[in-house]
């Protein structure tokens, strides 16, 4: 009797969930004043085409090099040239430069006669500079570089997208999901019906979490496509099956929506509390950014430390950094992948079960707002 | 309609609103204080000038304000109770705001939605809805695009959707048109004489007047009188009760009354067909009058009609809390 008035319940629950994601989903995702969610999720997007736009048009001009030159060369036929060789050496190795400048220098009353030669392999570039005939210089462009540009997509996704894109977008869309309402003073509409407060307040979360994570995780995937666009066939297999590009991907993707489920909670509860979004956001922005200095206790209470754990990608600080720059880059304290997703929905759960209370007080007094 | 799961197992109060000691203040604005009141079924109408308390009243009994101190139950149901309060109570209020987007149709079927309906069910019980209110019309249209008239009369359709045991309704009458407003009255009406509770406040006193089982006159957030509208005027000794007399010759009959001890102040009326009476001791007043009639002492006077002329709420009201903002 008992599991069945509990199942009943159950159902209608669910029900009633379902009924409010409806609702707020068309509020979500045709606000007008949400409109700039969409723009800060796509400013990754924009950067990674124009990324691969610029790098496409780089690799036209090295093939454009390779067809003009003598020979057809491979990667190693450019290590092969060495400082200290004579231009017939270069020459030799490599043919005709299909790219040439020239000019004079004068060195203390000298005239030193200035050479650079151009080649490619069609993937790479090789820039040859040549004093008086000898080289002085020698300097190789790689085009496919999937080690770094995996640094520079972390780097994106971790010091833009994570902390500012999809910060600022569940601040946008949770913030929004009751005091909106008082704002617009229409949240009666649901405290008139025969729902559970707490019943409201997940299926409001709920409808955040799905806005946010169709957003957020279209963003995502379409960086990706965006950052793989410019890697020829080959590049991207190897990227993607060998060099765990497929994996990082799918890692990327859960980190996105555990940064929802995080970031959502947060601002759920901050959104009942303050009147005012700006200093909770502020607050919060600030504990996330101070988070690599404070004591290992207070770390745990934050979004960021353990999402800096699952991101699959290190970055690393480049020499001379200050140290307080490096504490911020690099993550000296992970925890492990489980420890992290546990970590994450616990803080949630957390800041969930502080909306419910709050929830539950909740008055509709829209004159004093 | 299903048994109140957190009664306090009282049945009396089972089937009344009850208010027990009940304030509320907004920070130090007093909304209402120590109020007490059991309400039955019916029409019962709030009345008092704007400040008085009216609304909080009503908010504090369907839980979206929560009182400083003190109990309140509907049918048993507490009022921090929303998912079991809100299956027998549906509440109109005063906010003229709505979920943006939704045309008058999608307003009242999202609302059955969420209080757990299915599809079918909800789609059936709106569109009935819509009839009762007469907004087939406009129910496909965007409410953003409604005239006042109509927001009221979607408001009034999202209270009366489920069929609520209790129906609280905030000016339910405003901005409706004069068909509009006697096709609700009788609405209102209808469901009180099914046994329903309908809670109504109003600044208009002579339909209050015309619908009203009892009333509850409110001042400054206190309970000044609460009854039925001639009980609470009994009551009222320092204003003595007004009784017109139509009949023949009135000025005979004032001079006859004038020698009654009941009688304390007598007028002739301006149309010349009657007198006003005032007395202290109506019942007494009514005794002395038969006796007047049946010893033949009225010397051919024919009394058409005898009715007490101050005992509607617009009297009661003026008595209690004076003519501040009312529309008679």
């Amino acid at each position: 009797m008992t599991i069945a008035i509990t199942s009943g319940k159950a159902r209608i629950w669910l029900a009633q969930i379902k009924a409010v994601i409806r609702l707020e989903m068309r509020k979500t995702f045709f606000a007008k004043r949400g409109l700039w969610i969409y723009l800060v999720a796509a400013l990754p997007v924009f950067l990674f085409i124009a990324f691969a736009v610029a790098t496409s048009g780089r690799q036209h001009q090295r093939a454009g090099i390779a067809r003009r030159g003598e020979k057809m060369l491979t990667y190693l036929d450019l290590l092969a040239v060495k400082p200290g060789m004579t231009r017939q050496d270069v020459l030799a190795i490599l043919g005709k430069p299909p790219v040439t400048f020239h000019w004079q220098e004068n060195r203390t009353g000298e005239l030193v006669s200035h050479e650079s030669y151009g080649y490619s392999d069609g993937q790479n570039d090789l820039n040859v500079g040549l004093a008086d005939g000898k080289v002085e210089s020698v300097n190789i462009e790689n085009g496919y570089n999937p080690g770094q540009d995996a640094i520079m997509f972390a780097g994106v996704f971790q010091f833009f997208f994570l902390r500012l894109a999809i910060f600022f977008g569940c601040l946008g869309i949770f913030m929004n999901l009751f005091r909106g309402e008082i704002l617009d003073r229409s949240l009666h509409f649901y405290f008139l019906a025969p729902v559970r407060r707490e019943v409201l307040m997940v299926g409001k979360f709920l409808a955040g979490l799905l806005a946010t994570c169709t957003i957020f995780v279209a963003s995502e995937l379409l960086q990706t496509a965006a950052f793989l666009w410019h890697f020829s066939p080959s590049a991207r297999e190897v990227y993607l099956y060998h060099n765990h590009g497929l994996e990082h991907a799918a890692v990327y993707v859960g980190v996105t929506i555990l940064a929802c489920v995080g970031y959502g909670a947060f601002f759920l509860v901050a959104g009942m509390l303050f009147r005012n979004p700006i200093l909770p956001a502020a607050a919060i922005l600030i504990w996330e950014a101070i988070n690599p200095f404070l004591p290992g206790i207070l770390k745990q209470f934050s979004v960021i430390y353990y999402l800096k754990s699952l991101c699959p990608v290190e970055i690393p600080s480049p020499p001379g950094t200050p140290p307080l720059l490096a504490l911020l880059i690099s993550n000296t304290d992970p925890v492990s992948a489980p420890v992290a997703v546990v970590g994450i929905v616990i803080v949630a759960l957390i800041a969930l079960y502080a909306s419910s209370l709050q929830v539950r007080r909740m008055e509709i007094n829209y004159t004093t707002e | 309609m299903s048994v109140p799961v957190n009664s306090p197992g009282n049945s009396a109060a089972n089937d009344r609103i009850v208010f027990e000691d009940v304030s509320k203040f907004y920070g130090e604005i007093l909304g209402v204080n120590r109020v007490n009141l059991s309400i039955p079924p019916g029409i019962t109408s709030l009345v008092g000038p704007n400040g008085s308390g009216k609304t909080t009243l009503m908010n504090l009994m369907t839980g979206l304000v929560r009182p400083t101190r003190g109990r309140v139950e509907v049918l048993g149901y507490k009022a921090d109770d929303p998912e079991h309060l809100f299956a027998i109570l549906g509440y109109s209020t005063q906010f003229d705001a709505f979920p943006k987007g939704l045309t008058g149709y999608q307003f009242l079927y999202s609302y059955l939605r969420l209080s757990g309906r299915d599809a079918q069910t909800a789609e059936q019980m709106a569109w009935r809805t819509i009839e009762r209110v007469n907004l087939v019309d406009a129910a496909k249209r965007n409410i953003a695009g409604y005239s006042k008239g109509m927001r009221q009369r979607i408001r009034l359709a999202q209270a009366l959707a489920h069929d609520p045991k209790v129906l609280v309704l905030d000016e339910p009458l405003n901005g409706l048109d004069p068909l509009a407003r006697s096709e609700m009255i009788a609405l209102f009406r209808a469901a009180a004489a099914q046994g329903c509770y309908v809670i109504i406040s109003s600044h208009i006193l002579h339909e209050v007047d015309v619908i009203s089982d009892q009333v509850i006159l409110l001042s400054n957030g206190y309970v000044v009188a609460e009854g039925q509208i001639a009980t609470v005027r009994g009551e009222i000794q320092e204003h003595p009760t007004q009784i017109l007399i139509r009949c023949t010759r009135p000025r005979e009959l004032a001079a006859k009354m004038l020698e009654d001890a009941h009688t304390i102040e007598v007028t002739i009326h301006k149309d010349e067909k009657g007198v006003l009476l005032k007395t202290r001791d109506a019942d007494g007043f009514y005794l002395a009058l038969n006796q007047l009639a049946l010893n033949g002492n009225g010397n051919g006077i024919d009394i058409e009609s005898i009715a007490p002329a101050d005992d509607d709420v617009l009297s009661v009201y003026e008595y209690l809390i004076g003519n501040e903002e009312v529309v008679r």
